[in-house]
Parts: C-alpha cells; sequence; structure tokens
C-alpha cells in the first residue's frame, strides 16, 4: 500500500493538478481530431515541457497520452471516424448505437469503460511493473510472430458470418500493410516506383478512408441521419444494469489491454480488436455485436484505455518505449536527465510517484471534462446534415494534410475510400483488413528475423516456450470460433 | 446485389487481384542483404492465400446456383445513391487539384460550399457563412493552435511575395 499513498501524497501540488487536466483537454483535442495521433499531441507539447520542473512535465505529457487515447473514441462514435488508430474497434458498435439515436449513451459507455480501463491498468502499473517487466523481455522475435497469429486468429469472429470474406479482406490488409521498404533487406515493395510509398501506407490513413470516407460516400445517398431523440440528446451515463451488463467485456479488455500494454509493439489497437472478438465470443447476446451491442463499445474502449498505463511498464522499468506515444514520453525524460529503467526507482522515484498520482488525475479529468464536453457534441452531429457532411469531409480532408503536409496522401485516403465502398457494396468486413494492416509489418519482420536467428528452422516457433503458449491459444481460439460458428449453423437451419 | 452474385463478384475480381499480386511480388528483386525468405516470400505466400480464398468463394456460389435459386436481386434504385457518390468524389478529386494552387483557405470554403450544395443545401447565403465560418475554424484550429502549416497555394506569387 505504501506505493499508493506515495503517489496519492506526491501530487497534489497545484502545477501537477494543473498539467493533469490541461494535458488531458490538450490530448482529447488531439485525439477528436483525425490526424493528431496521440503522439503527435505529445510531440507538438514536448518544446513547452522544457522549462517546467520534471515531475510537471513528465504528467502533462502523459496526461495527454491519457486524453488523446480516450478522445479518439469520440468522432469514432459520433461520425464513423477514428481519432485514433486504436479507436477502430469502437466505431462499429459505437457509431451503430449513434445511428440508432443512442449517441449519448455510446459516449456515455465510452467514457467509464476508459475511465475503468484507465484506472485499472494505473493499479497494474502501480502494483506489478516489476513482475510484468519480465513478460516483456521473455518476448522473443518468435513470440512475437506467434502474437501476430494470435491477433489474427480472431478474423473469424469479425467476419460477420463469411470467413472466406474474411480471409479476403485480411489479405488485403496484409497487401496494404507490405506497401513499403523491406523490412529486412530495405528493397522497395509495391511501391510503384513512387518516393511517397517508400514508408508505407500509415495505418491511420487506411482507417480515416475505410470508415469517415466511405461513409461519407455512402450517406450522400441515403435519407438524413436519425436525430437523437430529445431525452437521448445528451450524455447518458450507464445505468445500474447496464454497468452490471457491461462488467464482463470491461474485464475482458482489462485482461487483454494489461497483456498487449506491457508487450512493447502490441499496442492498444490489437488490444481494441481482441478485447472486441472476445467480449463477442463470451456474450450472451453475440448476435447484437455490429448492430450497436453497448458491450461491442465496452471491451474495445476499457482496452484501450488499459494501454496507456500498462504501455509505460517497459519504458518506466527497462527503459524501452514499446510505442510512439512511449518515445515521446522517454523524450520528456531524457530533457530533463532522466533515464527510465531500473535505476529511475532508485534516483529519482519521486518522479516515479508523481507520474502515478498525475495518471490518476488525469482519468479523474478525463471524466469531468467528458461530462462537460460530450453533449455539446451531441448537439454538434445534429446539425442539418448539407452542412454537418461538408463539415465533416472538410475536418477530414485537413487533418489527413495536417499528417505529413502532403496531398498524396488525401488522394490516398480517397482511393481507400472507393476500395471501402466497393467492400460495402459486395458485403466484404472492413475489420480483418484493418487488422491485417496493423498486424501485416509485426508478423513479416518477426516471421523473417526468427528464421535468420534458427538458421532457416521453422521449429524455433514450437521450441520457444511463450510462442508455442501463443500459438496454441491461436488454435484454440479459431477451432472454438469454428466449431461455435457451425453448430449456430446447424441449429439456425 | 443478392448474396450469390455478390460472392461471384468477389471471387473473381478476389482472382484477379491476388494472381497481379503475386506476379508483381514475384518480380521483386531481393538485395545484398536478402534472407532465405526473401522479400516477395510473405507476400507471395498472402497472395496465394487470398487466391485460394477467392475460388473457394467462387466455387461455393456455383454450387449454391445449382443447388437453389438465389434470392431475386432488388429492384435496381441504387444507381441513384452511387451517381450521387461519384459526384461527391468528383468534389472531392477537385479539391486534391486545386488546394496546391488556391491554397488552403480558399479550397476547403469551396469545398465546403460544394459539398453543402451537393447533399441538398439551397439557401445560398447559409452556404457562403457556412464556408467562410468553417473554413476560418479550420484555419485557425490548425494552423494558429497547432501550427501546422498549410498549403499558401499560388497566392504569394500572384501578390508578388
Amino acid at each position: 500500500m505504501d506505493v499508493f499513498f506515495n503517489a496519492v501524497l506526491s501530487v497534489p501540488t497545484l502545477w501537477l493538478l494543473v498539467a493533469a487536466f490541461a494535458g488531458v483537454i490538450w490530448g482529447i483535442l488531439g485525439g477528436a481530431l483525425p490526424g493528431i495521433s496521440p503522439s503527435i499531441a505529445m510531440a507538438l507539447l514536448l518544446p513547452f515541457t522544457v522549462g517546467m520542473a520534471p515531475a510537471t512535465a513528465i504528467v502533462l505529457l502523459a496526461s495527454v497520452y491519457v486524453g488523446a487515447e480516450y478522445g479518439g473514441s469520440i468522432p469514432a462514435i459520433l461520425i464513423r471516424t477514428p481519432g485514433t488508430n486504436s479507436a477502430s474497434a469502437t466505431v462499429l458498435d459505437g457509431y451503430e448505437m449513434a445511428r440508432q439515436g443512442k449517441a449519448g449513451e455510446a459516449l456515455g459507455i465510452s467514457l467509464i469503460s476508459g475511465l475503468y480501463g484507465g484506472l485499472f491498468g494505473l493499479a497494474v502499473l502501480v502494483l506489478a511493473t516489476e513482475s510484468l517487466a519480465r513478460i516483456a523481455l521473455a518476448f522473443t522475435p518468435a513470440a512475437y510472430f506467434s502474437l501476430g497469429i494470435l491477433g489474427l486468429s480472431v478474423i473469424a469472429g469479425l467476419s460477420g458470418g463469411s470467413l472466406l470474406r474474411g480471409v479476403i479482406a485480411a489479405c488485403i490488409g496484409l497487401m496494404l500493410a507490405f506497401v513499403g521498404s523491406d523490412p529486412v533487406s530495405g528493397v522497395p515493395r509495391f511501391t510503384f516506383e513512387s518516393a511517397d510509398l517508400l514508408g508505407g501506407i500509415k495505418p491511420i490513413l487506411i482507417m480515416v478512408g475505410l470508415f469517415a470516407v466511405t461513409e461519407m460516400l455512402v450517406q450522400i445517398g441515403e435519407p438524413a441521419w436519425a436525430k437523437a431523440v430529445k431525452s437521448e440528446a445528451r450524455l447518458k451515463l450507464p445505468n445500474w444494469a447496464m454497468s452490471k451488463r457491461l462488467a464482463k467485456p470491461q474485464a475482458i479488455g482489462a485482461v487483454i489491454g494489461t497483456v498487449e500494454g506491457v508487450t512493447p509493439g502490441a499496442g492498444g489497437t490489437i488490444a481494441a480488436f481482441m478485447a472486441y472478438s472476445e467480449a463477442k465470443r463470451w456474450s450472451k447476446n453475440p448476435e447484437e455485436f455490429g448492430k450497436g451491442s453497448p458491450e461491442g463499445v465496452a471491451a474495445p474502449e476499457a482496452a484501450n484505455n488499459v494501454v496507456t498505463a500498462t504501455a509505460l511498464v517497459p519504458l518506466l522499468s527497462l527503459g524501452i518505449p514499446g510505442s510512439n506515444s512511449a518515445a515521446i514520453l522517454l523524450g520528456g525524460f531524457l530533457i530533463h536527465g532522466l533515464q527510465p529503467g531500473p535505476m529511475l526507482f532508485q534516483k529519482a522515484p519521486e518522479i516515479v510517484w508523481s507520474l502515478y498520482g498525475g495518471l490518476f488525475f488525469a482519468n479523474i479529468a478525463m471524466l469531468l471534462i467528458g461530462l462537460v464536453i460530450l453533449s455539446p457534441c451531441i448537439w454538434l452531429v445534429n446539425r442539418p446534415k448539407p452542412y454537418l457532411m461538408a463539415i465533416i469531409l472538410a475536418l477530414v480532408m485537413t487533418g489527413v494534410y495536417a499528417m505529413h503536409q502532403s496531398i498524396f496522401e488525401i488522394g490516398m485516403v480517397l482511393a481507400i475510400g472507393v476500395l471501402g465502398y466497393g467492400m460495402r457494396l459486395l458485403k466484404i468486413p472492413v475489420l480483418p483488413l484493418v487488422l491485417g494492416l496493423v498486424l501485416g509489418s509485426l508478423v513479416e519482420s518477426n516471421y523473417r528475423r526468427s528464421l535468420l536467428i534458427s538458421s532457416g528452422e521453422h521449429s524455433i516457433f514450437f521450441t520457444d516456450p511463450v510462442s508455442l503458449v501463443l500459438l496454441l491459444l491461436a488454435a484454440v481460439l479459431t477451432l472454438y470460433t469454428g466449431w461455435k460458428e457451425f453448430s449456430d449453423r446447424k441449429a439456425a437451419s | 446485389m443478392n448474396a450469390q452474385q455478390g460472392d461471384r463478384i468477389t471471387g473473381v475480381l478476389g482472382i484477379l487481384v491476388s494472381a497481379s499480386y503475386v506476379a508483381y511480388a514475384r518480380r521483386i528483386e531481393d538485395g545484398l542483404l536478402a534472407d532465405e525468405v526473401g522479400a516477395a516470400g510473405v507476400p507471395s505466400a498472402v497472395g496465394l492465400l487470398m487466391m485460394l480464398a477467392s475460388v473457394a468463394l467462387l466455387l461455393k456460389a456455383s454450387s449454391r446456383s445449382a443447388g437453389r435459386v438465389g434470392e431475386v436481386a432488388p429492384e435496381n434504385t441504387a444507381w441513384a445513391s452511387h451517381r450521387l457518390a461519384l459526384y461527391l468524389l468528383g468534389v472531392l478529386a477537385a479539391y486534391v487539384l486545386v488546394l496546391p494552387v488556391a491554397g488552403y483557405w480558399v479550397s476547403v470554403a469551396l469545398l465546403i460550399g460544394a459539398v453543402s450544395a451537393l447533399v441538398g443545401a439551397r439557401d445560398v447565403k447559409v452556404i457562403a457563412a457556412c464556408s467562410v465560418l468553417g473554413a476560418s475554424g479550420l484555419y485557425a484550429l490548425f494552423s494558429l493552435l497547432l501550427n501546422i502549416r498549410m498549403p499558401a497555394g499560388l497566392w504569394p506569387s500572384w501578390m508578388g511575395a
């Protein structure tokens, strides 16, 4: 319990509280704007932290991370545009709820699940950093490959009843992930001699194209959006009955987010998708998923908010930044002459306690700020369709340009939007594509690294204990999903 | 379009895309640092997997048509929606072309105006106000607050700056 007291006692200096609230506000703004990723939102603030006290600077940056990861879900639910990669799993049921006039309820579930995830992740970070760091160290390239395969094994659950279409979609995602320089030899692949493609296609561009642009292309031919009835046009927090229903998907999200968070490179996106798939698998109402299920919002939101805290485990304990955002935070530490790693707990324990306490207040700030801003956000998306669509498209186009100041990328997003439109017409599910896209590089690069280590012996994937466990888990999940679909179809016919 | 037609079209497109992809992958030349798998190895495997899934989907559609008649396709009223989607795509493509010439503020104001009108807004004054306010708001947010440099277009050269 000492750590809790240390953390709470270290925070209530005015500047740390201000840093937590300001960081969350900035983070929510950045996360909600397509094109401003959590790491960009943090990087924009980094120069301003130079003159600050170290603890204030670190709390400010970490709070931006918390706010941005949560903020990404707001446009995902309201306008089908994930503000961050990890919010893309929230789109499916969150936006469906919004279309049914339940935007306030979806945002309430997202807010409470995010708070739950953030606080759970913080508890894990405070209590189990040392032991969880060993998990991160146990991950060899073979284990990373198997982690990717485990991620891909949920495709069956995301295929909307047609595994073959799901496999085709996942292959398209993998193909898009392979565009750019080869991860081992560096030779260009599928770049069509364009310098703009040498660095690969950023996943967020594809997600914005697939979700936002496609939705606009579909919506233009449809009648006006369903507007929320007056009582639903405000934020609605889950009541007791709903909270009980959400407990299981939130717990699933928390566990998956913990494991994925402490694994450098895995990240919130994979956690969110796996949590969505597992919540569906263990739900009493799996048929509601994809049609506006509250559980389909709660699980990914809990998972990706757990990751905001657990992703700091390898950074604080080993000095390994597992994501872009953690790398920016590492920059914040280094600017102030602090080196994350085992010695940080010995040399500057007050910074660690301040960070823990700051993260606690950042989560509380997220709740309070969410309570204030979400109802006006719902009001905004209930404006007349012509003007709202125009502003959304202008925001999306601006956000895409803002990422790298590239007009080429706007064209690419439009092309991806057309692809998404075609997929919607042919009823090809998009979530397996996103999963393939996110996991493609992880799977390929670690597969090839493993074979380099083992001199071409595939047995490395079975002799590495972590890899073996993950592969067995993937096999069990795949067989279970296949068996369940088969038995459901048999029962239906 | 019924499920059977959808499966057929998806299967045929999948075969065409995967065949082209594998053919392209085979042309990738490995560099000096190449490993045993090579730069084309994993992409080729994914291409083949997609081809197999596409062939299976095509066979599934064929077997269904041999067994029973598929659902009757609904009356084709979707073309009006596709046409509107095409117009919207045209407006967005025009935005991409106009942006480097007219600069950010003018282009995005034109985009907001054009999309509003396309989606059904008729009041010219409201469209104009929405365009000006929307473009100014976005410019303030991205350029002034976030300090992101947006395209100036050819205005500086036209004005002799």
